[in-house]
């Protein structure tokens, strides 16, 4: 599931042209962002509070078992190494 | 059609500059591998950085070259007939690609400080913490929780709870 500070139309514009059928949760105010320490402040091109790139994978207890902190906003995780550790969930 | 010069002719070509612009160029072309499907991604950011550094080095070391004066024993038939006191070439278009070289130095060392400028979220969940509860909206305007999406299973077939939930925040379009 995807979260960002988008709208829930933004992102469901997004959602619809790149085909997602996961959930997109919008943020706008960045609370959980907040949370989840993750505020990239002034961090969009029109110095708006965003999140900053992270992932974070949860076991059935909504335990943390598998993170990605990116150095580099151009450096993202990929699909495939986020899928190899769903794959070691119990 | 006219004789090229024999002072030109006699004079070296600057092929630092053109090294130059080749490394210049591959650190432009580096930021295209973000858009193709490759391991080692991590190492992208400073190949966009070190290329055009190089680049940039090889163009000033042409540039020296192309205006430093001629040693006697080098090229002293040159200097002698021609009264031309450079060895190397690249006197004008040195300079314009240097500081095209510059440019392109100075962009992608402030994309490189840019893109790394992100905060180090010390105090988000670390593996083997549990993820803090939310509830925000989904593209439907409805509230869904994390423990919902925990609990609630995705295939409704089997009825069973999902193994799993993978969070992904994302800079978003704003």
């Amino acid at each position: 599931m995807a979260i960002s500070v988008d709208s829930p139309e933004q992102s469901s514009d997004l959602s619809r042209k790149a085909g997602y059928t996961f959930p997109i949760l919008s943020d706008p105010n960045a609370e959980v962002i907040k949370r989840y320490d993750l505020l990239h402040v002034g961090g969009s091109p029109n110095h708006t509070d965003i999140s900053r790139p992270a992932e974070f994978l949860l076991d059935s207890s909504g335990t943390v078992r598998w993170v990605n902190f990116t150095e580099d906003i151009r450096v993202r995780a990929k699909a495939d190494d986020m899928l190899a550790a769903a794959k070691g969930l119990p | 059609m006219s004789q090229p010069s024999p002072a030109l002719a006699l004079r070296r070509s600057n092929r630092a500059i053109w090294i130059g612009v080749i490394f210049v160029l591959l650190g432009v072309l580096s930021n295209f591998l973000y858009f193709i499907h490759l391991p080692g991604q991590a190492v992208f950011p400073w190949l966009g950085l070190s290329l055009p550094a190089v680049g940039l080095a090889l163009l000033l070391l042409g540039v020296r070259r192309a205006f430093a004066p001629a040693q006697m024993s080098r090229n002293v038939a040159g200097s002698m007939l021609f009264g031309q006191p450079q060895v190397y070439r690249g006197k004008i278009v040195g300079p314009i690609l240097t500081v095209i070289g510059a440019l392109v130095f100075g962009l992608s060392a402030w994309g490189f400080l840019h893109a790394r400028a992100i905060p180090a979220s010390k105090h988000a969940p670390q593996i083997g913490e549990k993820a803090p509860d939310f509830t925000l909206v989904n593209t439907s305007g409805q509230s869904v929780s994390l423990a919902e999406l925990l609990s609630t299973p995705i295939d409704t077939a089997s009825g069973k709870a999902p193994k799993g939930v993978l969070l992904i925040f994302y800079r978003g379009w704003w």
